[in-house]
């Protein structure tokens, strides 16, 4: 066995170990897309799983979309109503908590990074010590405050607490951000005697846009994928997204398994697609640094 | 009059970018923070119809006293303390594999992290599909192998649930470690491990003797991080076994320290003593959040 012989043995090791990897990872998401277009004869089938639909359907898709009848007694809302309003929340409040969190990190990013003041580090440290702080010490007032403000159950109430919470992150990565950019380029700027304003707009804007993709979709991320902040601050299809929708639905269908798949798959999509596609942007963010 | 102008343009933009932020924080998160420390002394309960008491540390002294409450942090700590092991092992096997060279590997590592980048509540009823007693994939592939004779109900003995709590913990979350290791990695020299190799190291002596002592650093931030996300495990619990979903009991089997809280506050409306609840979890988490917290402070403002 030469070096040839070697070199294909340690790929087939590495190959055979990639695929357990890819199993432990993929399965349950495989699992899961498969139930959502298989009919339910073949889905229940026991002992023996098809382990790929012979007939795929969307016929689930078009359920939790269409049909209004499957709703448990005790007056919630008919299945397809919460289906278009969770899809509608969910994006208004990740796009919009995303937007103006982004907006905010940029500014704070520059002031943090590049600039001398007084009250600076302390309120850096302000922000950064949200991090670790167990989030229900100041969720149980907030919920009274929210309650006070009427802000519970609102859009606006979900947007404002969300862009709260991703602060840090935010800020902590503008800075990083705006600290890497060449300092000679914003002298020079300086010398001709641009404003901060103008400095800002001009010179950091176009050259922070790579930070500012990476923030607006981590934040976006993070919000799409919450769960707790709208258990707590929500009550009905006003503000109600995917997450808390899809967990309606595991008491609504009790049995109705390629049903809650689908809407399952639906919550989970934008997730997935933005984890292939983006990946390189959300690490950056979801690392915090900790890996350059 | 130019540098006057300008410093007073650099104020104005100080104020513009950061008082938003700082109104942000203050309002929703540092005054309710302060609020509920306020409530946590008194006994308001929203179910009885009456104005709350100041009763002083009794909620905390209750809370001490408690069964329940041993009970919940006990379990608490056995998912971190199941899950921690289980991850790291996990994490440090694919980041060594995907510190391999082998084309395809920018693929594996894409799909490989995809678990952690999507909402814990779907992870939560993936498993609870998969794992199902009647129609699971999991029972499926079993008995199509025959690895098992008849369909299993893996969910259904408490100290079963516990352990799948912290298998999907697990599986939501590994991702992240692997990162950290992988990059941790990629730092290390490749002479070091040559002149390892001349002087007669096998690959085992080569991964204990160089490997695992100069990830050390990467292996704390992971454990860091990932204590405080399987601490505080939310989430994949309520889909997976908490079976609660329309108000109902709470599962008591998976009742972690989150978990409770909310059960206190928001299902039995007893604030006061949710309230004292939060801040004893507060202590409990607060060793470990100042570790990460330094960190992350020193690099983001004294770096420069």
């Amino acid at each position: 066995m030469g070096l040839r012989g070697q070199e294909r043995l340690r790929l087939a090791v590495i190959y055979v170990c990639c695929a357990v990897v890819l199993i432990w990872a993929l399965a349950p998401i495989y699992w899961v897309a498969v139930s959502s277009i298989s009919t339910r004869q073949e889905l229940y089938a026991r002992p023996y799983k098809i382990w790929f639909p012979t007939q795929p359907t969307l016929a689930s898709y078009q359920t939790i979309f269409t049909q209004g009848a499957k709703f448990r007694d005790g007056g919630f809302s008919p299945t397809a109503d919460l289906m278009s309003s969770g899809l509608r929340n969910s994006v208004i409040i990740s796009v919009a908590s995303g937007a103006i969190v982004t907006l905010l990190a940029t500014g704070a990013g520059y002031a943090f990074a590049r600039m001398r003041f007084r009250g600076r580090n302390f309120i850096f440290l302000l922000i950064m010590l949200m991090l670790p702080l167990p989030i229900w010490v100041s969720l149980i007032a907030l919920f009274f405050l929210m309650t006070r403000l009427q802000l519970l159950d609102t859009l606006l109430g979900l947007v404002l607490i969300f862009v709260t919470l991703l602060l840090p992150l935010a800020v902590w990565m503008m800075t990083t951000f705006v600290r890497d950019i060449p300092q000679e380029i914003q002298d020079a700027a300086r010398v001709d005697g641009a404003g901060r304003w103008r400095l800002v707009y001009s010179i950091i804007l176009p050259l922070a846009r790579p930070g500012m993709v990476a923030v607006f979709l981590v934040a976006m991320l993070s919000t799409w994928n919450n769960f707790l902040i709208p258990l707590i601050f929500t009550r009905t299809d006003d503000s109600q997204p995917l997450t808390i929708v899809l967990t309606l639905f595991i008491g609504q269908y009790e049995v109705a398994w390629e049903d809650m798949s689908a809407a399952a798959v639906v919550t989970m999509l934008p997730p997935f697609l933005m984890a292939l596609f983006f990946q390189r942007y959300l690490v950056r963010g979801l690392t915090m640094g900790a890996v350059k | 009059m130019k540098p006057f102008s300008r410093l007073n343009s650099d104020s104005l933009y100080i104020i513009v970018v950061l008082a938003p932020i700082v109104l942000l924080i203050a309002l929703f998160i540092y005054y309710p923070a302060l609020d509920t420390l306020g409530q946590s002394t008194t006994n308001r309960n929203l179910r009885i119809r009456r104005p709350p008491k100041q009763i002083g540390l009794d909620n905390y002294v209750k809370l001490l006293e408690d069964d329940e409450f041993w009970e919940v942090t006990g379990r608490s700590f056995l998912v971190v303390g199941l899950t921690l092991p289980l991850e790291m092992a996990v994490a440090f096997g694919i980041a060594l594999l995907l510190n391999q060279r082998f084309p395809g590997r920018g693929v594996v590592r894409t799909l490989a992290i995809l678990p952690w980048m999507l909402p814990g509540v779907v992870n939560g009823f993936l498993w609870g599909w998969l794992l199902n007693g009647e129609y699971g994939a999991l029972n499926g592939f079993l008995y199509q192998f025959g690895l098992i004779s008849e369909y299993q109900y893996w969910l259904r003995a408490p100290e079963s649930q516990i352990l799948w709590v912290a298998i999907v913990q697990t599986w939501t979350r590994y991702a992240f470690p692997t990162i950290i290791l992988l990059a941790g990695l990629q730092s290390i020299p490749d002479d070091l491990f040559d002149s390892a190799k001349v002087d007669g190291a096998n690959a085992l002596a080569r991964v204990r003797f160089i490997t695992i002592p100069l990830l050390l650093p990467s292996f704390g931030i992971a454990l860091v991080v990932e204590f405080i996300a399987a601490f505080q495990i939310f989430d994949v619990v309520w889909t997976l076994t908490a079976g609660s979903s329309a108000g109902g009991a709470m599962n008591p089997f998976t009742k972690t320290l989150m978990l409770y809280n909310y059960e206190l506050v928001f299902r039995d409306l007893r604030v006061g003593l949710g309230a004292a609840l939060s801040y004893i979890i507060l202590l409990m988490s607060l060793a470990v959040g100042v570790i990460f917290v330094m960190r992350v402070y020193n690099q983001g403002v004294q770096e420069a």
